[in-house]
C-alpha cells in the first residue's frame, strides 16, 4: 500500500488522485509497479522484442557521406563551381560563405559490397565486409545544425536540454538482464563530445537510468577494492545498514532520489566482483583480440581531431568490452569517439578516423554474429548529421580542404537485432544536398529502434512538470522498411 | 575524462593531503577522478547545466577511495577521544556531529547492529584489522576502533550526510 502511494507521489508530480490513477491504470502505465527498490528489475515490453540489447556508435562531430557513403560523381565534375543562389538563400550553415562557397568534389574510390550492393569508400575495407549485414540508411535528415543540439535531437530526441537519452528510455522501459553491472555503460574515446554527460543523461527520468560513464585511462572503473583492513563481509553489512537507514530517510522525506541512492550502492558492491572479470581481457583470444586490432600500430598521423595517439586502443577495447558487456546483459552500451568534424584536413583526418574505427566495428559485427549474439543486439553507427557538399570556406579561404555542418540529407546504419539485412534505405540527389526517396527524421528512427525492443515509442511515457513525455516527443513513424 | 595524457593524479603528502577538494588544480583536458565521477562538466564547450548523476561508481569512490577512507579514520578517532564512553552516548554525538540531530529508534538499531557485527568481524582477523585501525588506537583497543571506522563511514555515506534538501 505504501509503496503504491510511492509511486504515485513520485511519478505525477505529487498528485496521486484516485481519479489520475485510474486514468493511467486504462492507459496501461500502471501495469508493472516498479519496485522501488530494485528499479532496474527486468519489465515485459509491450509487444514480443528482436532486439535486446542496443550498442550505439556515435562518432561525434558528424563523418561526411560523401566521402563514405553517398558516392556523388556530379561533385567532381562540378567541383570549383559556385551552387545557385536558389539553393543556398534559405539556408544557416555554421561557417560557409554563401557568396563564395564552392562545391567539393570527393577524391575517394567507391566499390560496391556484398549481394546488395553498397557502395563504400576506400577509407571503410573492413566495413565492406559486413554489408550484408547491415541496413544502410542514406535518407536520414535533422532539424538541428550545430553539434550540441544535433547530438542531443539524436541522442534524447529532442534539440532541448534535460530530456532522457535513448539508454534512460531503454533502461526505464525494460530495466536490465544484468544484476552485477549498470543497465547503460558509457565508453568513450578521442576528445571529449561536445554534448558531454548530456548525451547520456537520465533527464527527468531518476539518475538510476542514466549512463554510467567508464574511464577511458587507467583503470576503467576506480576503487573496486575494498579499504585495506576491510573485509567483504564488512563491506556488505556496512551496504545493509546504510541502505536501511537510506531507506528510512526515503519514508520520511518522500524523495524518490533516495531510490537511486539505495540501487547504486547495491550495484556498486555487486560490481566489486562482477567489474574485475568483465574488464579483464585476457581470457580472450589472440585471434579475437587480433581481429578487434587491440594491439594494432598505430600510424603516424597529420590529423589532430581525434584526440591525439593511443585512440586505436582505446576504441577498439571499447568495441571488445561493449560484446563483452552484452554477454552479461547490459543493455545500453554506448562507444563516443571525437570527434569526426572535419572543416578542414578532411582526407587525412577522416583517413586516421576510418583507420581507427573501420577494423574494430566489422570484428564486432562479425564477432557478435559468430556468437549468435547480432539477432538480438542491434548495433547502430550514427553521428549528428552530415557534412555539405560545399567546401568549407571559413574567413573567405579559396581553397577548402574540408566540409561544414549538412543537416538536410546524411547516412548512418544500423545492423542486428531485427533489422533489415543488406537494404539500402533512401536517396539523396545527384549532388547529396537533399533527400529524394524514403525520408528518415531522428523521430523515425528513434520510433523504429524502440520498436524493435518491443516498445511501441507512444506508449513509453513519463509524467513531467504536468505532461507525458516520450523520446519520440509528438512525432516519429516506426520504418516498416527498415525492419525484418 | 582525460584525452590528452596530460595529467597523472597521484596522493598527496603532507599538509596538502588535508586540503578541501575544491582547492584541486583543475585540469581542463584531465579532470581529477572525483571531478568527473560527480558529473563535473569536462571543459570542452560551455555548460548551461550540470547533469547530476547517482551512479555506482560515485557509491565505490565514496565507500572506498583511500581519501573518504581516510576521513572516516579520522572521524573514528574523534569519537573515541572526544566523545563520551558509552556507545549508546557515541551514536548520539556522532549523529549530532554528523546530521545535527538524534536517532529515531529504528535507526538506532540499525546503527547498533552494524556495530556489533563490526565487533565480531574485526575480532575474527586481528592482523586485517590492524590495517584498518592503523595509527587511531592502541594494539589491545583495535577491535573497538574498527567497529568505530565502520560506523563513520557509514555515517559519512548517508544521503541525509551528502545531500543538502
Amino acid at each position: 500500500m505504501l509503496r503504491r502511494r510511492r509511486f504515485l507521489t513520485s511519478t505525477t508530480g505529487g498528485i496521486g488522485t484516485l481519479a489520475l490513477a485510474s486514468i493511467l491504470r486504462d492507459e496501461g502505465l500502471l501495469a508493472q509497479e516498479r519496485d522501488p527498490t530494485n528499479p532496474l528489475a527486468p519489465l515485459p515490453s509491450h509487444f514480443a522484442p528482436k532486439a535486446k540489447a542496443c550498442i550505439c556508435i556515435y562518432l561525434e562531430g558528424a563523418p561526411s557521406q560523401i566521402d563514405l557513403f553517398d558516392p556523388k560523381p556530379k561533385l567532381r565534375e562540378l567541383h570549383g563551381q559556385p551552387l545557385p543562389d536558389s539553393m543556398t538563400q534559405n539556408v544557416r550553415f555554421a561557417f560557409i560563405q554563401k557568396a563564395t562557397a564552392k562545391i567539393l568534389g570527393s577524391p575517394r574510390r567507391f566499390a560496391k559490397h556484398g549481394r546488395c550492393g553498397m557502395d563504400l569508400s576506400d577509407f571503410l575495407p573492413h566495413l565492406g565486409t559486413c554489408a550484408d549485414d547491415i541496413c544502410w540508411i542514406r535518407s536520414m535528415h535533422s532539424d538541428a545544425f550545430n553539434h550540441h543540439p544535433g547530438q542531443l535531437l539524436m541522442n534524447c530526441g529532442s534539440t532541448m536540454f534535460g530530456r532522457p537519452s535513448m539508454g534512460s528510455w531503454l533502461a526505464y522501459g525494460l530495466g536490465s538482464e544484468a544484476r552485477n553491472l549498470p543497465a547503460y555503460v558509457v565508453l568513450t574515446a578521442g576528445r571529449g563530445t561536445s554534448g558531454g554527460t548530456s548525451n547520456w543523461s537520465s533527464g527527468f527520468l531518476p539518475t538510476t537510468y542514466s549512463g554510467v560513464l567508464f574511464r577511458n585511462q587507467g583503470e576503467p572503473v576506480l576503487h573496486l577494492n575494498n579499504p585495506a583492513g576491510l573485509s567483504d563481509g564488512m563491506q556488505e553489512r556496512t551496504i545493509s545498514a546504510l541502505n536501511r537507514l537510506n531507506g528510512l530517510r526515503r519514508e520520511e522525506t518522500a524523495d524518490p532520489e533516495i531510490d537511486s541512492r539505495i540501487a547504486s550502492y547495491e550495484l556498486a558492491f555487486r560490481m566489486q566482483s562482477a567489474a574485475p572479470s568483465l574488464l579483464d581481457v585476457s581470457d580472450e583470444t589472440k585471434r579475437t583480440l587480433d581481429e578487434y586490432g587491440i594491439d594494432r600500430d598505430e600510424p603516424e598521423i597529420q590529423a589532430h581531431r581525434g584526440g591525439g595517439r593511443g585512440q586505436f586502443r582505446k576504441f577498439a577495447l571499447n568495441c571488445l568490452l561493449a560484446r563483452r558487456m552484452i554477454e552479461r546483459g547490459v543493455r545500453f552500451v554506448s562507444l563516443f569517439h571525437a570527434s569526426w568534424d572535419h572543416h578542414s584536413n578532411l582526407n587525412a583526418e577522416l583517413q586516421h578516423n576510418c583507420l581507427m574505427a573501420d577494423q574494430p566495428v566489422a570484428a564486432l559485427l562479425k564477432d557478435l554474429k559468430r556468437r549468435g549474439l547480432l539477432d538480438s543486439t542491434l548495433v547502430l553507427w550514427m553521428s549528428e548529421f552530415g557534412r555539405t557538399p560545399l567546401g568549407e570556406n571559413r574567413g573567405g579561404n579559396p581553397n577548402a580542404t574540408g566540409r561544414d555542418h549538412h543537416p538536410f540529407a546524411f547516412t548512418l546504419w544500423m545492423a542486428g537485432g531485427g533489422v533489415k539485412p543488406g537494404h539500402i534505405h533512401g536517396e539523396t540527389d545527384d549532388i547529396g544536398w537533399g533527400v529524394t526517396r524514403d525520408p528518415v527524421s531522428v523521430n523515425d528512427l528513434h520510433a523504429t529502434i524502440l520498436h524493435q525492443f518491443g516498445i511501441d515509442h507512444r506508449r513509453l511515457t513519463f509524467r513531467f512538470q504536468g505532461r507525458d513525455f516520450r523520446l519520440t516527443d509528438v512525432a516519429g513513424q516506426v520504418q516498416q522498411a527498415l525492419i525484418r | 575524462m582525460t584525452y590528452a595524457n596530460t595529467a597523472r593524479w597521484v596522493e598527496s603528502k603532507g599538509k596538502d593531503r588535508y586540503r578541501r577538494g575544491m582547492y584541486t588544480w583543475f585540469q581542463r583536458t584531465s579532470p581529477h577522478p572525483l571531478m568527473t565521477t560527480f558529473d563535473a562538466a569536462d571543459g570542452i564547450v560551455c555548460t548551461v547545466k550540470r547533469d547530476r548523476s547517482n551512479t555506482p561508481l560515485g557509491a565505490l569512490m565514496l565507500l572506498n577511495d583511500p581519501a573518504f577512507v581516510e576521513c572516516a579514520q579520522a572521524l573514528a578517532k574523534r569519537i573515541l577521544a572526544e566523545a563520551p564512553k558509552t556507545t549508546s552516548e557515541r551514536v548520539d554525538w556522532l549523529m549530532r556531529t554528523c546530521v545535527g540531530r538524534l536517532s529515531s529508534p529504528a535507526e538506532r538499531m540499525a546503527i547498533l547492529g552494524l556495530h556489533g557485527e563490526m565487533l565480531v568481524l574485526a575480532k575474527a582477523k586481528p592482523e586485517e584489522t590492524a590495517k584498518l585501525t592503523n595509527g587511531i588506537s592502541a594494539a589491545d583497543a583495535r577491535t573497538e576502533a574498527a567497529a568505530w571506522v565502520g560506523i563513520a563511514r557509514l555515517m559519512l555515506n548517508l544521503d541525509e550526510f551528502m545531500v543538502r534538501e
